[in-house]
Protein backbone atom coordinates (compact mmCIF):
# COMPACT_ATOMS: atom_id res chain seq x y z
CA UNK A 1 0.00 0.00 0.00
CA UNK A 2 1.78 3.13 -1.30
CA UNK A 3 1.24 5.96 0.73
CA UNK A 4 0.48 8.72 -1.98
CA UNK A 5 2.56 12.38 -1.30
CA UNK A 6 0.68 15.12 0.38
CA UNK A 7 -1.53 17.23 -1.92
CA UNK A 8 -0.05 21.03 -1.59
CA UNK A 9 -3.98 21.86 -2.91
CA UNK A 10 -5.83 20.53 0.29
CA UNK A 11 -3.54 22.58 2.68
CA UNK A 12 -5.02 25.89 0.95
CA UNK A 13 -8.83 24.15 0.59
CA UNK A 14 -8.70 22.75 3.96
CA UNK A 15 -7.21 25.73 6.43
CA UNK A 16 -10.16 27.98 5.60
CA UNK A 17 -12.48 25.03 6.59
CA UNK A 18 -10.94 24.53 9.30
CA UNK A 19 -10.66 28.03 11.11
CA UNK A 20 -14.51 28.10 11.75
CA UNK A 21 -14.33 24.69 13.50
CA UNK A 22 -11.45 25.76 15.91
CA UNK A 23 -14.12 26.99 18.91
CA UNK A 24 -15.57 23.79 18.36
CA UNK A 25 -12.58 21.78 19.14
CA UNK A 26 -11.90 24.45 21.55
CA UNK A 27 -15.41 23.85 23.22
CA UNK A 28 -15.09 20.15 22.98
CA UNK A 29 -11.72 20.38 24.90
CA UNK A 30 -13.79 22.10 27.50
CA UNK A 31 -16.44 19.73 27.94
CA UNK A 32 -14.18 17.03 28.25
CA UNK A 33 -12.47 18.10 31.18
CA UNK A 34 -16.24 19.11 32.46
CA UNK A 35 -17.67 15.40 31.94
CA UNK A 36 -18.59 12.69 33.70
CA UNK A 37 -15.96 10.22 31.82
CA UNK A 38 -12.86 10.39 33.02
CA UNK A 39 -10.45 12.75 30.92
CA UNK A 40 -8.70 10.38 29.03
CA UNK A 41 -11.48 8.39 27.54
CA UNK A 42 -13.51 11.76 26.32
CA UNK A 43 -10.12 12.42 24.56
CA UNK A 44 -10.14 8.93 22.92
CA UNK A 45 -13.33 9.94 21.62
CA UNK A 46 -11.26 11.89 18.65
CA UNK A 47 -9.24 8.76 17.59
CA UNK A 48 -12.44 6.20 17.98
CA UNK A 49 -15.11 8.85 16.80
CA UNK A 50 -13.56 11.93 15.14
CA UNK A 51 -16.85 13.46 14.51
CA UNK A 52 -17.60 16.65 16.37
CA UNK A 53 -20.72 16.78 16.90
CA UNK A 54 -21.14 13.29 17.92
CA UNK A 55 -18.07 13.43 19.90
CA UNK A 56 -18.85 16.31 21.88
CA UNK A 57 -23.06 14.68 22.57
CA UNK A 58 -21.00 11.35 23.85
CA UNK A 59 -19.34 13.53 26.38
CA UNK A 60 -21.77 15.69 27.91
CA UNK A 61 -24.38 13.47 28.16
CA UNK A 62 -22.30 11.12 29.83
CA UNK A 63 -23.29 12.83 33.20
CA UNK A 64 -27.18 12.22 32.79
CA UNK A 65 -27.93 9.61 30.59
CA UNK A 66 -27.69 5.35 30.53
CA UNK A 67 -25.18 4.49 27.34
CA UNK A 68 -28.17 3.30 25.56
CA UNK A 69 -29.60 6.89 25.44
CA UNK A 70 -26.08 8.30 24.75
CA UNK A 71 -25.09 5.89 21.82
CA UNK A 72 -28.55 6.23 20.14
CA UNK A 73 -28.64 10.45 20.43
CA UNK A 74 -24.56 9.82 18.39
CA UNK A 75 -26.09 7.08 16.13
CA UNK A 76 -28.73 9.74 15.03
CA UNK A 77 -26.66 13.04 15.14
CA UNK A 78 -24.39 11.02 12.54
CA UNK A 79 -26.99 9.96 9.94
CA UNK A 80 -26.11 12.70 8.12
CA UNK A 81 -22.65 10.75 7.51
CA UNK A 82 -24.74 8.29 5.67
CA UNK A 83 -25.96 11.05 3.05
CA UNK A 84 -22.32 11.77 2.51
CA UNK A 85 -21.32 7.90 2.15
CA UNK A 86 -24.09 7.94 -0.31
CA UNK A 87 -23.54 10.91 -2.30
CA UNK A 88 -19.50 9.57 -2.49
CA UNK A 89 -19.88 5.78 -2.86
CA UNK A 90 -19.65 6.33 -6.82
CA UNK A 91 -16.54 8.07 -6.69
CA UNK A 92 -15.22 5.34 -4.13
CA UNK A 93 -16.25 2.58 -6.51
CA UNK A 94 -13.33 2.24 -8.67
CA UNK A 95 -10.79 3.16 -5.79
CA UNK A 96 -8.51 0.24 -4.23
CA UNK A 97 -9.89 -1.79 -1.63
CA UNK A 98 -7.76 -0.62 1.03
CA UNK A 99 -9.18 2.90 0.37
CA UNK A 100 -12.55 2.00 0.29
CA UNK A 101 -11.70 0.71 4.42
CA UNK A 102 -9.69 3.61 5.54
CA UNK A 103 -11.55 6.71 3.64
CA UNK A 104 -14.72 6.65 5.12
CA UNK A 105 -13.03 7.20 8.45
CA UNK A 106 -12.22 10.56 7.83
CA UNK A 107 -15.78 11.52 6.05
CA UNK A 108 -16.34 15.06 8.32
CA UNK A 109 -18.16 17.51 7.03
CA UNK A 110 -15.61 19.79 5.68
CA UNK A 111 -13.84 16.76 3.60
CA UNK A 112 -17.46 15.78 1.88
CA UNK A 113 -17.32 19.61 0.99
CA UNK A 114 -13.49 19.54 -0.63
CA UNK A 115 -14.10 16.13 -1.46
CA UNK A 116 -16.98 16.38 -3.60
CA UNK A 117 -15.84 19.99 -4.91
CA UNK A 118 -13.15 18.14 -6.31
CA UNK A 119 -14.97 14.83 -7.63
CA UNK A 120 -13.26 15.63 -11.29
CA UNK A 121 -9.93 14.76 -10.49
CA UNK A 122 -8.88 11.41 -11.93
CA UNK A 123 -8.80 8.39 -9.42
CA UNK A 124 -5.43 8.68 -7.96
CA UNK A 125 -5.13 12.41 -8.06
CA UNK A 126 -9.09 12.33 -5.96
CA UNK A 127 -7.24 9.74 -3.08
CA UNK A 128 -4.54 11.96 -2.59
CA UNK A 129 -6.46 15.18 -2.25
CA UNK A 130 -8.81 13.03 0.13
CA UNK A 131 -6.03 11.81 1.77
CA UNK A 132 -4.45 14.79 2.26
CA UNK A 133 -7.14 17.00 3.78
CA UNK A 134 -8.64 14.11 5.85
CA UNK A 135 -5.07 14.00 8.04
CA UNK A 136 -4.93 17.55 7.93
CA UNK A 137 -8.04 17.34 9.52
CA UNK A 138 -7.25 14.88 11.96
CA UNK A 139 -4.33 16.13 12.78
CA UNK A 140 -5.21 19.79 13.40
CA UNK A 141 -8.38 18.67 15.43
CA UNK A 142 -6.89 16.60 17.63
CA UNK A 143 -4.24 19.61 18.67
CA UNK A 144 -6.95 22.37 18.88
CA UNK A 145 -8.77 20.04 20.94
CA UNK A 146 -5.99 19.08 23.34
CA UNK A 147 -5.37 22.83 23.81
CA UNK A 148 -9.05 22.95 24.53
CA UNK A 149 -8.40 20.51 27.17
CA UNK A 150 -5.68 22.87 29.02
CA UNK A 151 -7.54 25.83 28.72
CA UNK A 152 -10.63 24.42 30.18
CA UNK A 153 -8.53 22.96 32.94
CA UNK A 154 -6.76 26.49 33.61
CA UNK A 155 -10.16 28.30 33.60
CA UNK A 156 -12.37 28.95 36.96
CA UNK A 157 -15.54 26.86 37.44
CA UNK A 158 -17.58 30.11 38.24
CA UNK A 159 -17.02 31.02 34.41
CA UNK A 160 -19.77 28.79 33.40
CA UNK A 161 -18.26 27.04 30.37
CA UNK A 162 -20.56 24.16 30.57
CA UNK A 163 -23.00 26.05 29.19
CA UNK A 164 -20.21 26.15 25.86
CA UNK A 165 -21.59 22.84 24.24
CA UNK A 166 -25.88 24.12 24.91
CA UNK A 167 -24.67 27.65 23.17
CA UNK A 168 -22.39 26.07 20.38
CA UNK A 169 -25.22 23.75 19.73
CA UNK A 170 -27.94 26.36 19.48
CA UNK A 171 -25.79 28.19 16.97
CA UNK A 172 -25.16 25.53 14.99
CA UNK A 173 -28.74 24.83 14.44
CA UNK A 174 -29.85 28.10 13.73
CA UNK A 175 -27.16 28.34 11.28
CA UNK A 176 -28.02 25.34 9.15
CA UNK A 177 -31.71 26.48 9.14
CA UNK A 178 -31.82 27.34 5.42
CA UNK A 179 -35.59 26.47 4.53
CA UNK A 180 -38.95 26.52 6.21
CA UNK A 181 -39.07 22.82 6.58
CA UNK A 182 -36.02 23.17 8.86
CA UNK A 183 -37.30 25.25 10.91
CA UNK A 184 -40.28 23.36 11.27
CA UNK A 185 -37.98 20.52 11.72
CA UNK A 186 -36.45 22.28 14.43
CA UNK A 187 -39.06 24.16 16.45
CA UNK A 188 -40.81 20.58 16.58
CA UNK A 189 -38.23 19.06 17.90
CA UNK A 190 -37.59 21.64 20.76
CA UNK A 191 -41.51 21.81 21.76
CA UNK A 192 -41.36 17.83 22.27
CA UNK A 193 -38.20 17.39 23.81
CA UNK A 194 -39.52 20.29 26.48
CA UNK A 195 -43.16 18.35 27.25
CA UNK A 196 -40.44 15.18 27.33
CA UNK A 197 -37.99 16.27 29.65
CA UNK A 198 -39.30 14.17 32.17
CA UNK A 199 -38.82 10.51 30.01
CA UNK A 200 -35.90 8.50 31.81
CA UNK A 201 -32.40 8.56 30.38
CA UNK A 202 -32.78 11.59 28.10
CA UNK A 203 -35.04 9.59 25.90
CA UNK A 204 -36.49 13.04 25.23
CA UNK A 205 -33.77 13.62 22.64
CA UNK A 206 -34.71 10.43 20.42
CA UNK A 207 -38.32 10.85 20.78
CA UNK A 208 -37.95 14.86 19.81
CA UNK A 209 -35.53 14.25 17.52
CA UNK A 210 -38.59 11.69 15.52
CA UNK A 211 -41.63 14.17 15.54
CA UNK A 212 -38.67 17.09 14.33
CA UNK A 213 -37.60 14.65 11.54
CA UNK A 214 -40.95 13.89 10.89
CA UNK A 215 -42.46 17.12 10.91
CA UNK A 216 -39.90 18.72 8.23
CA UNK A 217 -40.72 16.50 5.79
CA UNK A 218 -44.37 16.53 6.11
CA UNK A 219 -43.60 20.45 5.73
CA UNK A 220 -41.99 20.01 2.79
CA UNK A 221 -44.07 17.47 1.38
CA UNK A 222 -47.09 20.67 2.60
CA UNK A 223 -44.87 22.86 1.03
CA UNK A 224 -44.47 20.99 -2.43
CA UNK A 225 -47.86 20.18 -2.76
CA UNK A 226 -48.95 24.04 -2.22
CA UNK A 227 -46.45 25.02 -5.22
CA UNK A 228 -47.73 22.91 -7.81
CA UNK A 229 -51.50 23.56 -6.84
CA UNK A 230 -50.22 27.22 -7.28
CA UNK A 231 -49.02 26.34 -10.77
CA UNK A 232 -51.35 28.09 -13.79
CA UNK A 233 -53.79 25.53 -14.74
CA UNK A 234 -52.84 23.36 -18.07
CA UNK B 1 -20.54 6.90 34.89
CA UNK B 2 -18.46 4.20 35.59
CA UNK B 3 -15.49 4.03 33.49
CA UNK B 4 -16.17 1.07 31.66
CA UNK B 5 -19.13 2.20 30.56
CA UNK B 6 -17.90 5.04 29.58
CA UNK B 7 -15.47 3.11 27.29
CA UNK B 8 -18.02 0.99 25.94
CA UNK B 9 -20.08 3.86 25.01
CA UNK B 10 -17.13 5.52 23.31
CA UNK B 11 -15.99 2.36 21.44
CA UNK B 12 -19.85 1.55 20.22
CA UNK B 13 -20.07 5.46 19.06
CA UNK B 14 -17.13 4.88 17.62
CA UNK B 15 -18.51 2.01 15.38
CA UNK B 16 -21.56 3.38 14.38
CA UNK B 17 -20.11 6.52 13.35
CA UNK B 18 -17.78 4.58 10.58
CA UNK B 19 -20.65 2.67 10.00
CA UNK B 20 -22.45 5.34 8.83
CA UNK B 21 -19.50 6.97 7.39
CA UNK B 22 -18.33 3.08 5.30
CA UNK B 23 -21.59 1.63 4.92
CA UNK B 24 -22.47 2.49 1.43
CA UNK B 25 -19.60 3.16 0.44
CA UNK B 26 -18.60 -0.47 1.25
CA UNK B 27 -21.40 -2.19 0.63
CA UNK B 28 -24.00 -0.49 -1.68
CA UNK B 29 -22.01 1.37 -4.26
CA UNK B 30 -23.96 0.69 -7.02
CA UNK B 31 -27.50 1.31 -5.57
CA UNK B 32 -28.74 5.57 -4.81
CA UNK B 33 -30.70 5.67 -1.42
CA UNK B 34 -34.48 5.93 -2.36
CA UNK B 35 -35.29 10.08 -2.41
CA UNK B 36 -38.32 9.78 0.29
CA UNK B 37 -35.19 8.75 2.63
CA UNK B 38 -33.09 11.48 1.42
CA UNK B 39 -35.45 14.28 1.75
CA UNK B 40 -35.89 13.04 5.65
CA UNK B 41 -32.26 12.69 6.51
CA UNK B 42 -31.99 16.82 5.55
CA UNK B 43 -34.16 17.54 8.44
CA UNK B 44 -32.39 15.01 10.88
CA UNK B 45 -29.56 17.89 11.57
CA UNK B 46 -32.29 20.53 12.87
CA UNK B 47 -34.68 18.31 14.77
CA UNK B 48 -31.37 16.33 16.83
CA UNK B 49 -29.38 19.30 16.97
CA UNK B 50 -32.36 20.71 18.64
CA UNK B 51 -33.62 18.40 21.07
CA UNK B 52 -29.79 17.72 21.89
CA UNK B 53 -29.35 21.61 23.11
CA UNK B 54 -32.81 21.73 24.96
CA UNK B 55 -31.68 18.14 27.12
CA UNK B 56 -28.50 19.79 27.84
CA UNK B 57 -30.00 23.22 29.15
CA UNK B 58 -32.15 21.27 31.46
CA UNK B 59 -29.50 18.97 32.66
CA UNK B 60 -30.44 16.33 34.69
CA UNK B 61 -33.10 18.50 37.00
CA UNK B 62 -35.68 18.47 33.89
CA UNK B 63 -37.32 21.71 33.22
CA UNK B 64 -36.11 23.24 36.96
CA UNK B 65 -32.94 22.79 36.19
CA UNK B 66 -33.25 25.29 33.30
CA UNK B 67 -31.44 28.70 34.47
CA UNK B 68 -32.25 32.04 33.76
CA UNK B 69 -28.55 32.99 32.49
CA UNK B 70 -27.97 29.70 30.43
CA UNK B 71 -31.49 30.69 28.78
CA UNK B 72 -30.17 34.31 28.29
CA UNK B 73 -26.69 33.01 26.59
CA UNK B 74 -28.60 30.62 23.95
CA UNK B 75 -30.96 33.51 23.50
CA UNK B 76 -28.23 35.81 22.31
CA UNK B 77 -26.44 33.71 20.86
CA UNK B 78 -29.37 32.36 18.80
CA UNK B 79 -29.95 35.77 17.83
CA UNK B 80 -26.49 36.54 16.74
CA UNK B 81 -26.35 33.44 15.02
CA UNK B 82 -29.02 34.45 13.16
CA UNK B 83 -27.90 37.87 12.17
CA UNK B 84 -24.45 36.86 11.10
CA UNK B 85 -24.59 32.86 10.21
CA UNK B 86 -20.91 33.00 11.76
CA UNK B 87 -20.28 30.41 14.60
CA UNK B 88 -17.17 31.99 16.93
CA UNK B 89 -19.60 35.59 16.98
CA UNK B 90 -22.74 33.65 18.38
CA UNK B 91 -19.97 31.45 20.93
CA UNK B 92 -18.57 34.76 21.97
CA UNK B 93 -21.65 36.92 22.32
CA UNK B 94 -23.59 34.31 23.98
CA UNK B 95 -20.63 33.37 26.38
CA UNK B 96 -20.37 37.38 27.11
CA UNK B 97 -24.23 37.65 27.76
CA UNK B 98 -24.32 34.47 30.06
CA UNK B 99 -21.15 36.17 32.77
CA UNK B 100 -23.13 39.49 32.08
CA UNK B 101 -25.86 37.96 33.65
CA UNK B 102 -24.19 35.92 36.23
CA UNK B 103 -22.26 39.31 37.30
CA UNK B 104 -25.81 41.17 37.62
CA UNK B 105 -27.97 38.42 39.44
Amino acid sequence: MPLPRPDPSAVKDGIPLFIPAIPFALVLGVAIIESAMPDEVGWSTNLFIFAGAAQLATVSLAATSTWVTLVLTAAVINLRHVMYSAALAPRFESQPRWFRWVGPYFLIDQLYVLSSAAAERDDDDWRRYYLSVGTLFFTCWMGTVTIGLFVGSAIPEEWRLDVAPAVMFAGLVIIGITTRPAAVAALAAVVTTLIALDVPNNGGILIGAIVGVSAGYLAERAIDRNDTSEEPAR
Amino acid sequence: MTTIAAITAVLSVGVLTYLSRAGLILFLAERPLPMQIQRALRYVGPAVLSALTVTLVAGSEGVGGVEFAEVSAIAVGGVIAALTRNLIASLVVGMAALWLVLLIT
